[in-house]
C-alpha cells in the first residue's frame, strides 16, 4: 500500500491536469532540444569520420616532371612504409549543360574499379564498372550535368574536341568535396576510356603503413618514395584524416554544439522556473504537513519526488522525439555534405547522458525552492502573501508607487509585473535566454551573408577565364574587343609556388588594376612602384619575410599587409613583374583574362561568359574554364548552405523551446494570481478589464525580456562569429547587430506573450468569485 | 502540563517593533479544556502558535508535557509537534488531494507512530469518533465546513497527543456546527487530553473549564 503522502504526490500531479501538462511540456521541450542537436552532433561527428576513412584517402601525393610510369608505381609500392601505391591520371575537360553553357567536368581515370584500394568510391546506381564510352558521375554532382543515369551528355576536353558519352551510373566517393557546393562535376573512367586520348597521370598517390594519421610519419614516408623514384617537383600531405570540407564541418558542429549548450541553458532556466511556480503553489500545505508532524527532510524528498516523477514524464516525451528529430536532421546534413548515415542510432552514452541531465537538473533546479519550502517556518507561510515580500518595502517598489499618471489598472499590472521579484526574474531570464540565442544564431547567419557580400565587392571584374596554355594578350585582347559587353580586361600573372611543404597560389595583378579591393587585416596594399614585396591572406600565417620556392628558384619577399578573402586558400598578391621575373613567364603571354562588362547584374555576366567564350572560340583560344563573379559567389554561398542550416535551425529550435516556455511560465503566473484575480473581481472589476491587465503584465515582462536578449546576444554574437569565421575562414567574421533578428524576437515575443496570457486570463476572469478566492 | 514563564515576542515590521506578547506566565494542567480570549490582534494566535512550536519566543522559558520547547532544533521540533500537538484551524487546512482517510492518516505517517497495516483502522476509528466516518473515502471538497473541521480534530488526534490547539475552529461555522464542535472538545478533555482554544465564540465559555483573556499581549 503506498503511504499517504506519496499518494498526495500523485494526486496532486494527476489533479492539477492543466499545471502538470505545462510543466511537463516545458521539460519536454527543453529534453527534445537538448536530445536532438546531441543526437545529430554525435552521429555526424562519428559518421563523417568513419565515411571519409572509410575511403583510404591517399595519405601522400607527389608530383613528378613527367608521366607516372607502372615502373615507378611498382618502385614507390617496394619502398618501406609504403603500404600502396597508385597513378590515378585525371582529366579537366567541361560537360555541356546548355546552349553555350558549360561547366567544369574532372575526370578521375581508374586502372581496376574491382580493384580500389585508395580514394576509394562505391556503387551508388546504375551499372559498374562503366564501359570505355561511359563515365560514372558523383552522385552529388549529377545535378551539377543537370543530367540522370542513361542521358548522353557532351564532353569537351582541353584539347581534344568535343565527345558524347553516356552515363553508366552514379558513384558515392565520400572523400571528395560536394559537386554541387564546388559548382563543378566529378566522375570516373576506365584507363580505356575513350576521353583518355594521351592523358598520363603526372601525380603518384601513395598510401603508408603504420599510422596514417601521423603527418610526421607520412612525410618521411614520402622523402624516402622521393629518394627511390627521383623527378619529384612537389609532395602536398592532405593533412591526415581531414575531409576537404574538414573546415566546414568542423563549423557547422560547432555552431550546433554551441546552440546545443545555449539550448540546454535556457531549459535548465525553464525548469528551474517551472519547479519554482509549482512549489510556490504548496507553501501552505507544506506548512499544514509540519504542523501535524512532516520533518524538513520528509517534505523535501516529498517535493523531489514530485519533481523527478514530472521529470521522468518529461523525459519519455522529450528524448524520443528529441532522437528521431535528430536522426532526421544527422541525415539532412549528410546528404548535404555527401555523406552516408551507416549507424542513425546515437551511441549509449548519449542517451545515458541525456536521461542522467534530464533527471539531475530539475532535481538541482528544485532543490533552491523545495529548500525553501520545506524550511519555511508554519507561522510565515499561514500568513497572508507566505514568501513574498510585501510591496512597499523596497525602493524600486517605492519609485513605482510614484508612477500615478497611468491608468489605474494599467499601474496595478506593472506593480503587480514587478512585485513578484523572483518570479519575474525567473520569467525574463527564460525568455531572454531563447531570444538572445535566436538573435545570435540570425546575427551570424547575417554576418555570413554580409562576408560573403563584402568579397563579392572587392571583386570589381565581372568573368574570369583560364586557359591550359599561355597565349599572346595581343591575341585574347583581339578576340575580346569583337564583344561589345566587355568595356575593360586585365591580365594578371599566376603561378604557383611552394611556401614550406605546402603550395601557395601566386597572383600578379596590373600595378594600376582597380579590380581588387580586397579588406586589409594588417598593413597596406600594393603600390604601383612596389618590387619585392607581397600581400598575403588570412590563411597564411607568416609575417616579416615570406620565402617561396617558385620552380625550384627560392624568392624572399617582404610582407606588407595581410588581406581578408573568403575563399580560405593560401594566395599571396604581389607585383605583376615580381611574380614574372620569379616564375620566369614571358609579360607578353597570359593563362587568364579578367574582364569587366558594361552591365554588371547576373543575366549580363552570364550573358557576356558566352559571348567571351565564343570569341574566344573563333580565335582558336582554348578555354579551360570561364565563369561569372555570381557564379564564383554562388558557390561559395552554396558552402555556407549547411551552416546557415545550422544556424536556421537553431533559431527554429530556440522559437519552439522559448516560445513553449514563454507560453507555460506566463500562464502560471496568470494561474498563480487566480485568488487576486478573484477578489479584483469581488470589487468590481469585469472579465475583460481583467483579462486586458493580465495581457499588459506579460507584454511587459516580454519587452522587459527583449531588453535582456538583446543585450546578452552581443558577446554570444562576438563569440559565435570570431569562432565560426576563424574555423572556417580563418579570420574572425565583422560583427553585425541584424535589425530584423532584433526587430523579429520582439514581435515575435510580445505577441507570444498576448495570446498565452490572453487565454489563462479570460479563464481566470470568467471564473466565480468564489472558486477563484478559494484556490490553492 | 503546559508552563510559560516570562514569554515575550517581538516581530520587526517596516513600520517598527511590534511586541505581541508582554512577559507572559501561565500554568495549564494535563486534562483542562482552556480558552483564549481577547479583541483581535492582542495576541491570542501568537501564543497559541508558542505553545505548538510554530513560532518561537523572543525570550523567556516554555515548557511542554515537559519538553523546553524553544531549545528544539527545526526538525526535533518538527517531531515533537507530530507526537505530542494535535492542531486545529479555523479553515480546516486538510490536503486538498487526499482524501479524508488519507489526510488522517498522514501525520502517522509522517512520525511513523503505528504499524502500516493498523493506520487505516485507527483513522476510521477515530473518524467515526468525530462523527464523519462515513465521509472516508471523500475529498475535502465534498465535504461541508463543520464535517471537514470534524476530519481536521480527527487528523489531531491521529498521534494521540496530549495537547490540542485550535485557532478559531468555529470562527467559520454555524452557531449549531460550532455547538457540536464545542462538545467533542468537551469530551477529548474528558479523556485527558489538554485542551487550549482561541475563540470569540460566547459557546465556549460553557463548555470549557478555565478562560484566560489576553488584551494587548498580557494576561488580563
Amino acid at each position: 500500500m503506498i503511504a499517504p503522502r506519496w499518494r498526495k504526490v500523485f494526486r496532486d500531479i494527476a489533479g492539477t491536469p492543466l499545471r502538470t501538462t505545462l510543466a511537463v511540456a516545458a521539460m519536454a521541450a527543453g529534453a527534445f532540444g537538448v536530445s536532438m542537436i546531441l543526437t545529430s552532433y554525435s552521429i555526424l561527428t562519428r559518421e563523417l569520420k568513419t565515411t571519409y576513412t572509410d575511403t583510404c584517402p591517399a595519405s601522400a601525393i607527389l608530383t613528378l616532371d613527367g608521366a607516372v610510369t607502372d615502373s615507378i608505381v611498382a618502385t614507390a609500392r617496394h619502398v618501406p612504409g609504403v603500404s600502396d601505391a597508385e597513378a590515378r591520371p585525371v582529366i579537366y575537360a567541361r560537360v555541356k549543360v546548355g546552349k553555350d553553357q558549360w561547366m567544369p567536368l574532372i575526370l578521375f581515370v581508374v586502372r581496376d574499379f574491382r580493384n580500389l584500394r585508395m580514394d576509394r568510391f562505391v556503387p551508388d546506381s546504375g551499372s559498374w564498372p562503366p564501359g570505355d564510352d561511359e563515365v560514372l558521375i558523383e552522385r552529388a554532382s549529377l545535378s551539377v550535368a543537370r543530367a540522370d543515369v542513361g542521358d548522353r551528355i557532351l564532353v569537351r576536353t582541353i584539347d581534344h574536341g568535343e565527345r558524347p558519352i553516356r552515363i553508366a551510373g552514379t558513384v558515392h566517393a565520400a572523400g571528395l568535396a560536394p559537386g554541387w557546393m564546388e559548382h563543378a562535376a566529378t566522375g570516373f573512367v576506365t584507363w580505356t576510356s575513350v576521353l583518355r586520348t594521351g592523358v598520363e597521370s603526372q601525380q603518384l598517390r601513395i598510401l603508408v603503413s603504420g599510422d596514417r594519421l601521423d603527418e610526421h610519419h607520412i612525410r618521411e614516408v614520402a622523402k624516402r618514395v622521393e629518394s627511390a623514384i627521383g623527378k619529384v617537383t612537389r609532395i602536398d600531405v592532405p593533412t591526415p584524416g581531414r575531409h576537404p570540407h574538414a573546415a566546414q564541418m568542423d563549423t557547422f558542429l560547432f555552431l550546433l554544439g554551441a546552440f546545443g549548450a545555449l539550448t540546454f541553458a535556457l531549459s535548465a532556466v525553464l525548469v528551474v522556473n517551472m519547479i519554482h511556480a509549482l512549489l510556490v503553489e504548496q507553501l501552505r500545505q507544506a506548512a499544514v504537513m509540519k504542523t501535524i508532524g512532516a520533518s524538513t527532510r520528509q517534505i523535501a524528498s516529498l517535493y523531489l519526488g514530485q519533481v523527478a516523477i514530472l521529470a521522468v514524464i518529461a523525459l519519455a516525451i522529450g528524448i524520443p522525439l528529441g532522437i528521431s528529430a535528430g536522426r532526421a536532421y544527422a541525415g539532412f546534413c549528410a546528404s548535404m555534405l555527401n555523406a552516408t548515415i551507416t549507424n542513425a542510432m546515437p551511441p549509449f552514452w548519449i542517451i545515458a547522458c541525456e536521461i542522467v541531465a534530464g533527471i539531475a537538473i530539475p532535481l538541482l533546479a528544485a532543490l533552491g525552492p523545495v529548500w525553501r519550502v520545506s524550511r519555511i517556518s508554519i507561522h510565515e507561510a499561514f500568513s497572508n502573501g507566505a514568501g513574498r515580500h510585501q510591496f512597499g518595502t523596497r525602493a524600486f517598489d517605492r519609485w513605482l508607487a510614484r508612477i500615478t499618471w497611468l491608468p489605474r489598472p494599467m499601474m496595478l499590472s506593472l506593480r503587480t509585473a514587478f512585485h513578484r521579484r523572483g518570479r519575474l526574474i525567473l520569467t525574463v531570464a527564460t525568455l531572454a535566454a531563447g531570444g538572445a540565442a535566436f538573435i545570435a544564431a540570425l546575427n551570424v547567419s547575417a554576418a555570413w551573408t554580409r562576408t560573403l557580400d563584402a568579397d563579392a565587392r572587392a571583386r570589381r571584374f565581372d568573368v574570369q577565364a583560364g586557359f591550359p596554355r599561355a597565349y599572346p594578350i595581343a591575341d585574347v585582347a583581339r578576340a575580346l574587343a569583337t564583344v561589345p559587353d566587355v568595356a575593360h580586361a586585365e591580365y594578371w600573372a599566376e603561378s604557383g609556388a611552394m611556401l614550406g611543404d605546402y603550395r601557395v597560389s601566386l597572383i600578379g595583378p596590373d600595378a594600376n588594376s582597380k579590380l581588387l579591393d580586397l579588406p586589409l587585416l594588417e598593413g597596406r596594399w600594393l603600390k604601383p612602384d612596389d618590387d619585392g614585396v607581397c600581400v598575403v591572406t588570412q590563411s597564411i600565417d607568416s609575417r616579416g619575410e615570406l620565402t617561396l620556392r617558385i620552380n625550384n628558384r627560392t624568392v624572399r619577399w617582404r610582407i606588407v599587409g595581410v588581406v581578408k578573402e573568403l575563399v580560405p586558400g593560401r594566395t599571396v598578391y604581389a607585383p605583376r613583374r615580381s611574380i614574372l621575373a620569379a616564375s620566369g613567364q614571358s609579360g607578353d603571354l597570359t593563362r587568364s583574362v579578367r574582364a569587366v562588362t558594361r552591365n554588371h547584374d547576373i543575366p549580363s555576366q552570364v550573358a557576356a561568359s558566352k559571348a567571351i567564350e565564343r570569341a574566344l572560340d573563333r580565335a582558336g583560344i582554348s578555354v579551360g574554364g570561364i565563369h561569372a563573379l555570381s557564379d564564383s559567389r554562388k558557390s561559395f554561398a552554396d558552402h555556407l548552405v549547411i551552416i546557415k542550416s545550422a544556424l536556421i535551425f537553431a533559431a527554429l529550435l530556440v522559437v519552439f523551446v522559448g516560445g513553449l516556455g514563454l507560453t507555460t511560465t506566463l500562464s502560471l503566473n496568470v494561474l498563480e494570481r487566480t485568488r487576486e484575480i478573484g477578489i479584483l473581481s469581488a470589487i468590481g472589476a469585469t472579465p475583460r478589464t481583467i483579462a486586458r491587465g493580465v495581457v499588459v503584465e506579460g507584454i511587459v515582462m516580454a519587452i522587459l525580456s527583449w531588453c535582456v536578449a538583446v543585450l546578452v546576444a552581443i558577446p554570444i554574437t562576438f563569440a559565435l562569429d570570431a569562432a565560426t569565421g576563424q574555423m572556417f575562414v580563418r579570420s574572425a567574421l565583422d560583427f553585425f547587430m541584424s535589425p530584423a533578428a532584433v526587430a523579429g524576437w520582439l514581435l515575435l515575443v510580445v505577441v507570444l506573450a498576448a495570446i498565452s496570457s490572453f487565454h489563462p486570463a479570460q479563464r481566470a476572469a470568467r471564473m466565480a468569485i468564489r472558486e477563484a478566492l478559494a484556490y490553492e | 502540563m503546559i508552563q510559560l514563564q516570562h514569554i515575550s515576542k517581538t516581530y520587526e515590521t517596516p513600520a517598527g517593533s511590534f511586541n505581541a506578547l508582554r512577559d507572559i506566565d501561565l500554568e495549564i494542567a494535563s486534562g483542562e479544556f482552556v480558552a483564549v480570549v481577547g479583541k483581535s490582534g492582542s495576541g491570542k494566535s501568537t501564543l497559541l502558535n508558542m505553545i505548538g512550536g510554530i513560532d518561537r519566543p523572543s525570550s523567556g522559558s516554555l515548557s511542554v508535557g515537559g519538553a523546553s520547547v524553544q531549545n528544539l532544533s527545526h526538525n526535533e521540533l518538527a517531531a515533537w509537534r507530530g507526537r505530542s500537538i494535535g492542531f486545529v484551524f479555523q479553515f480546516f487546512q486538510l490536503l486538498p488531494t487526499l482524501t479524508v482517510a488519507e489526510n488522517v492518516m498522514l501525520p502517522m505517517d509522517f512520525c511513523g507512530t503505528l504499524p502500516r497495516n493498523q493506520r487505516s483502522k485507527r483513522a476510521m476509528r477515530l473518524l467515526e469518533r468525530v462523527g464523519v466516518g462515513n465521509q472516508a473515502d471523500k475529498l475535502p471538497s465534498a465535504l461541508s465546513g463543520g464535517q471537514q473541521q470534524r476530519v481536521a480534530i480527527a487528523r489531531a488526534l491521529a498521534n494521540d497527543p496530549p495537547v490540542i490547539l485550535a485557532d478559531e475552529p468555529t470562527g467559520n461555522l454555524d452557531s449549531e456546527t460550532s455547538a457540536e464542535i464545542f462538545r467533542l472538545f468537551g469530551e477529548l478533555a474528558a479523556d485527558g487530553k489538554t485542551l487550549l482554544v482561541v475563540t470569540h465564540d460566547p459557546e465556549a465559555t460553557t463548555a470549557v473549564s478555565r478562560t484566560i483573556t489576553i488584551a494587548d499581549g498580557c494576561v488580563a
